[in-house]
């Protein structure tokens, strides 16, 4: 059919089917800012303006759309530079992987166009269709206030962080005031507390754009799916409707006759090659108990089939015809039933080895000691047990899993793929489609939010057997229930903490025991549970410590890699079994954790043992101790800005015109990691171009989070160039050196420092031609910066005379380096976790009012990306300690897979959100860096929980906090 | 993933009738349900947005609403009761709200229609066509009808205005589709009140014993319990609201 149209000004008439959405029509005609979130509307990611009004463009018929006026990201896009609404989405950092970033600026388009001085209700108003999971909605607000300034032709001031004064001499605690106030500014401002250790740099720590600003606000083709491959085919797979079956039989011939189909895959035609989907380093750890499609499935949703096809529909509908026969087996589902004795075995089958217990469905049983905790709870004055369960969670990127798979001219398998692990993906790959390393490429373009989950080679292996089977390339993205039920999720743990305390308050022994529940297979089971041990037992002082473990396969939707990794459940059962210890004492909360948690200096004192190679009792000669640490600052800001003492206010608390509410203020003490030691590598690569601009290869993988922006910051530091000099490209397996990847909180840290060594190396270089060309004898005392290479005498030559010099006239050569950096440290970064809350005492619901966190992450290289990860991180975590949750039916199906029954926070209901940078010198990062990535998942639960134990004295520990669980909680009280 | 299988756009109601009596053809309305239903059994689209019906008028005592009228013309519309005006801004959210239409709200009938509660405490009245005329009926019997406009059309929905309204609710975060939400309005003595989340459809109660005949089903989000006792909660709340006795 035909559908005529007004498209961004332009009247234009597009052949159709009658089913095409308007979203697909768009894609089509190259409109990539339209995007793919889901397909009834729920994310907002192709929402564009229908008749000036916001619409997603996935539930409105091409059909439907004849005869109106059509608005795209693109119709602003008429100039080389940016439009003034795209310049304040730059200016303030609004955007992270910028995937939605185009809906919010039409939003923002056809909102001024009603109201060009909106209210903030108005705006959370209008961002409340588009969901992003990144910014916590906090930036793009203020982004939408400066636009609207813009246009109404408003002074506007710079985006910049608020350097504050620090409230202590960074080592002591100090008293802080009623009546101290907060500082005033915008949430979206990061307030920043400099050391007096750091010196003022260039371009590290300054509020750079991010490098991939221009691309993003435009709509520019940047993701997986926005570029265009002659022939592509599409896949779709059929999922088991079981939580455990065997497949006795299986009839592709329907499928394979249907026309527009070119493969089907299953377990029949599929080489049975072992391995685990994990993206982690060589080699994975085992057991390896995946195959691309086995004759058993063990979730609902797991992998029965793939179907190449012209169109998704038809590879949809030939997955209906493929005939399957099931035996249907037992399932279980909870960690705790799944080790009892006649639970049914979920992997029985021979192939699969390095089961620890195989009968009882344990595939770890992990333990580490220091001390002897027995000993040390039996002499103890006081010894406290309490039990958590945490849940399932999804990480929700707002783009799924997408791949596409050719074999290129060479015929090598090139794979553009949304991963954060692009050389693990390229390696675990290999064998599975029967190809060498070398013969494989794969390219990471922009991603739209990957958060753990795409730390997984999920799908690559899928569209690589299409492609090889049909010599087409082959593109194979989730849909949103997919992404729920068939991609990754959280481990849900049930969490037992004994702690003996002196008489003192001073911790003696506390030991962890967690059972761990990695659903039927165990990708990335053995490391999130250590990680859960590990942050579970670091954060305070204490000589008798030990975790004991059992990692057990059940029959729920896979987990696997979440952001922060297993310390969100962790910090959840400790820091509310801390509290509970506190108040049982009659300390202060605060006070007694911190008589106990580690400062600088201390030793982590059972980190070695729990590490990614294994578990030791082994003693070490030698433990890693804490070099800096800034949480008495985050903890006197925190509470500054909380009002903290408030929460011994009676009046406050039980407000007297609201009597069904009660307020609560909770904390939590947070201490992460930053990076693996010994095991995450990164590498860069720098060359130095004819202008004196430098190009910048890493393999690091920007997910969104401003990773290449920092990493190319500090590149512009050392060479003394400002930032757009620096031309970073990442990641391809074929052109930019190795990284572990985007996890672990380790981009900033490791690869920051390789990029740091290798720009060090070009600066050596450049010293060394420039002193030829000022005819200098010591290229050691030449500086480099503002483009120019300085004699002490105050001579110069620019960058670009240098380049042009050692390139075209003297002695050629290509001024380049090449470094990589694998730190033996993991110095922690450390915050203070806030939070305010409203607890309806006859419904049960919780409100979350404000969220302060205050951050320690070093050296922030970069204050607005490094806030927007603590924003972002907050959201997420709130979602998981209040809203989120994956709900299985008595059969295993999940029965809320979309948004909306599966509830994520949306801009309208957002809490006042406020971060601050707390900086700290860490010598062995780049700049004084550490990490910021996972150290804003850790927090929320546990202050959430303690918020909710203020306000009405019930101590709830499983989570989420949902309302009935709560109301039942206080009626239980 | 559309199931279109044909696109009508009728121009007048005798034409959109003509279309729905052939069976599998279904009134497409802002399509927000409609195509993002992952049913793949195939069906015809009627789009009824050739046919007007997207007025808000003013007469007398009462509104009416074309079955046409999006979520957003209600949130914007001085003239729409700010019950109904706030329940269209809580239905959707921005980018969904713009597409739904009050006929098609009235339609599906969605037990947790928060927008369908505040419709049927201002005494709503659907107005329908039909191969055998055009006729009314009061919202709480087509939607206990459970079915009200099996070959018809929803052309309008009309309501009473004035009253004091007051609406409470209880859901997992401020924005969430309720678990149970009590709307109520107080006109010239006459108390209503109706709910969300307790029955098949939004519901009428009586405001002194509002869980009076109710079994809701129980699920993840809240119990059978659970929801009866939000009933009493919630009602109570909103009755105090609107201030003296009922």
């Amino acid at each position: 059919m035909q559908v005529s149209l007004r498209l961004n000004g332009t009247d234009r008439t597009f052949g159709c089917t009658v089913h095409d959405t308007l979203l697909t029509l768009l894609r089509r005609e190259g409109m990539a800012s339209v995007r793919f979130g889901s397909t009834s509307g729920e994310t907002g990611a192709a929402a564009v303006l229908v008749d000036g009004n916001l619409a997603s463009a996935d539930v409105v018929l091409a059909a439907q759309a004849d005869g109106h006026e059509v608005t795209t990201l693109e119709s602003l896009n008429t100039e080389r530079g940016l439009h003034p609404l795209q310049e304040a989405f730059t200016a303030t950092g609004a955007m992270q992987s910028g995937y939605s970033v185009g809906s919010m600026i039409l939003g923002t388009l056809a909102l001024l166009e009603h109201d060009p001085n909106p209210s903030e209700a108005d705006i959370r108003d209008m961002l409340s269709g588009i969901l992003d999971r990144e910014t916590a909605y906090v930036k793009p607000v203020a982004a939408i206030r400066q636009a609207a300034a813009l246009l109404r032709g408003d002074d506007v001031e710079a985006f910049e962080p608020l350097v504050l004064k620090p409230m202590t001499d960074g080592v002591n605690a100090v008293e802080v005031a009623d009546d101290d106030p907060a500082p005033d500014a915008p949430a979206a401002v990061p307030r920043v507390v400099p050391s007096p250790d750091v010196p003022e740099m260039a371009v590290v720590g300054h509020p750079e754009v991010k490098v991939d600003a221009v691309r993003l606000v435009k709509g520019n083709p940047a993701f997986t799916a926005d570029y265009e491959m002659r022939g592509l085919l599409h896949a779709k797979v059929l999922r088991s409707p079981h939580a455990h079956a065997r497949i006795t039989s299986i009839d592709d011939s329907a499928a394979r006759a249907l026309p527009g189909v070119h493969a089907v895959i299953h377990h029949e035609n599929t080489a049975r090659v072992k391995y685990a989907s994990g993206g982690q380093s060589y080699p994975n750890p085992k057991p390896h108990d995946q195959v691309s499609f086995d004759n058993v499935v063990r979730h609902v949703g797991d992998r029965v089939a793939a179907v190449a096809a012209d169109t998704p529909e038809i590879a949809a509908e030939a997955c209906r015809l493929i005939d399957v026969a099931y035996e249907v087996l037992p399932a279980v589902f909870d960690e705790l039933e799944t080790r009892l004795d006649g639970a049914p075995v979920i992997h029985a089958e021979e192939d699969t080895t390095d089961i620890a217990d195989r009968e009882h469905n344990v595939v770890h049983r992990l333990h580490a000691h220091r001390g002897d905790v027995e000993a040390a709870l039996e002499a103890a004055d006081h010894v406290y047990e309490q039990t958590f369960r945490v849940h399932q969670v999804q990480q929700c990127p707002i783009e799924p899993h997408i791949s596409v798979a050719w074999l290129d001219s060479d015929e090598r398998m090139v794979v553009r793929t949304a991963t954060q692990v692009p050389f693990h993906a390229r390696r675990m790959l290999a064998p599975l489609i029967d190809m060498e390393i070398k013969d494989i490429r794969v390219i990471k373009p922009r991603i739209g939010g990957g958060f753990g989950a795409k730390q997984e080679m999920l799908i690559e292996d899928i569209a690589a057997h299409l492609a090889i089977a049909t010599h087409r390339p082959v593109q194979l993205e989730l849909t949103r229930a997919e992404e729920f039920f068939a991609s990754r999720t959280r481990h849900p743990q049930t969490i037992t903490y004994r702690t003996g305390v002196a008489a003192n308050g001073t911790l003696v022994a506390q030991d962890m025991t967690l059972v761990g529940n990695t659903g039927p297979y165990g990708a990335h089971g053995f490391t999130v549970q250590i990680v859960s041990g590990l942050r579970g037992l670091t954060s305070y002082n204490c000589d008798n410590k030990a975790f004991n473990c059992d990692v057990v396969y059940t029959n729920i939707p896979v987990p696997g890699a979440y952001r922060g990794y297993g310390a969100p459940q962790a910090l959840f059962a400790l820091e509310s079994h801390m509290e509970d210890i506190a108040d049982d004492l009659g300390m202060d909360p605060i006070g007694f954790r911190r008589q106990n948690w580690v400062k600088v200096g201390d030793e982590m004192n059972i980190a070695p043992h729990l590490g990614e190679g294994g578990t030791s009792d082994e003693e070490f000669d030698e433990y890693p101790t804490v070099e800096s640490s800034g949480i008495e600052e985050c903890v006197a800001q925190g509470m500054r800005a909380i009002s903290w003492h408030r929460r011994n206010d009676p009046d406050w608390r039980a407000p007297a015109d609201r009597p069904h509410i009660r307020r609560g203020l909770g904390f939590a003490f947070c201490m992460h990691g930053t990076a693996i030691p010994f095991l995450d590598m990164g590498g860069a690569s720098i060359k130095l171009n004819d202008d004196g601009s430098f190009n910048l290869l890493v393999g690091a993988t920007d997910l969104g989070t401003g990773a290449d922006t920092v990493l190319a910051q500090i590149a512009a530091e050392v060479l003394g160039v400002p930032l757009d000099h620096i031309i970073i490209y990442s990641s391809d397996t074929d052109m930019t050196p190795f990284d572990t990847g985007a996890y672990a909180s380790s981009t900033t840290y490791i690869s920051g420092t390789a990029v740091k060594k290798a720009a060090e190396v070009v600066a050596v270089r450049l010293r060394e031609r420039a002193a030829m060309l000022l005819k200098v004898d010591t290229p050691g005392s030449i500086e480099l910066r503002d483009r120019r290479a300085w004699t002490a005498d105050g001579r110069s030559v620019t960058l670009e005379e240098v380049a042009l010099d050692s390139l075209h006239l003297n002695e050629q050569e290509q001024i380049m380096g090449t470094a990589s950096h694998v730190s033996p440290d993991c110095p922690p970064p450390f915050a203070a976790q806030f939070i305010e809350a409203e607890v309806d005492i006859q419904t049960g619901q919780v409100t979350v009012t404000s969220m302060v966190m205050a951050v320690d992450c070093g050296v922030a290289i970069n204050p607005i990306t490094a806030s927007g990860q603590v924003e972002g991180g907050m959201l997420q975590a709130l979602g998981y300690a209040h809203c989120e949750e994956i709900v299985l039916d008595d059969d295993g199906t999940m029965v809320n897979p979309s948004f909306g029954p599966y509830r994520i926070y949306t801009a309208d209901e957002m809490p006042h959100t406020e971060v601050f940078l707390i900086q700290t010198m860490e010598e062995t990062g780049p700049f004084g860096a550490k990490a910021v990535a996972e150290i804003p998942k850790d927090g929320v639960a546990p202050a959430l929980r303690n918020a909710i134990a203020n306000a009405t004295g019930t101590r709830i520990n499983d989570l989420p906090f949902t309302p009935e669980r709560v109301h039942r909680a206080l009626n239980d009280a | 993933m559309s199931r279109a299988t044909s696109y009508h756009r009728p121009g007048t109601v005798e034409q959109a009738l003509a279309l729905l009596a052939v069976e599998g053809n279904v009134a497409l309305a802002g399509g927000t349900l409609l195509n993002a239903d992952d049913d793949p059994t195939p069906v015809g689209m009627v789009d009824l947005q050739g046919l007007g019906m997207t007025a808000i008028s003013v007469a007398d005592d009462r509104i009416e609403l074309g079955a046409m009228v999006t979520l957003q013309d209600l949130r914007q519309d001085g003239s729409v009761p700010p019950v109904v005006s706030d329940a269209a801004r809580a239905e959707l959210p921005s980018t969904l709200r713009t597409l739904a239409t009050v006929g098609g709200t009235v339609a599906v009938g969605d037990p947790d229609s928060v927008l369908l509660a505040a419709l049927l405490v201002h005494n709503a009245e659907i107005h329908v066509a039909g191969p055998d005329g055009t006729g009314g009926a009061p919202l709480a019997n087509a939607l206990s009808a459970n079915g009200p406009c099996e070959g018809r059309l929803i052309t309008a929905v009309s309501l009473s205005i004035g009253g004091t309204t007051a609406h409470e609710a209880a859901g997992r975060t401020p924005s969430d589709t309720p678990i149970v939400s009590a709307t109520a309005r107080r006109t010239g003595g006459l108390t209503t009140v109706a709910l969300t989340g307790v029955a098949s459809t939004p519901v009428l109660v009586d405001p002194a014993d509002p869980t009076s005949g109710l079994e809701p089903t129980g699920d993840f989000r809240g119990s059978t319990d659970y929801r009866l006792h939000l009933t009493s909660v919630l009602t109570d709340r909103a009755l105090a609201s609107l201030g003296g006795a009922s």
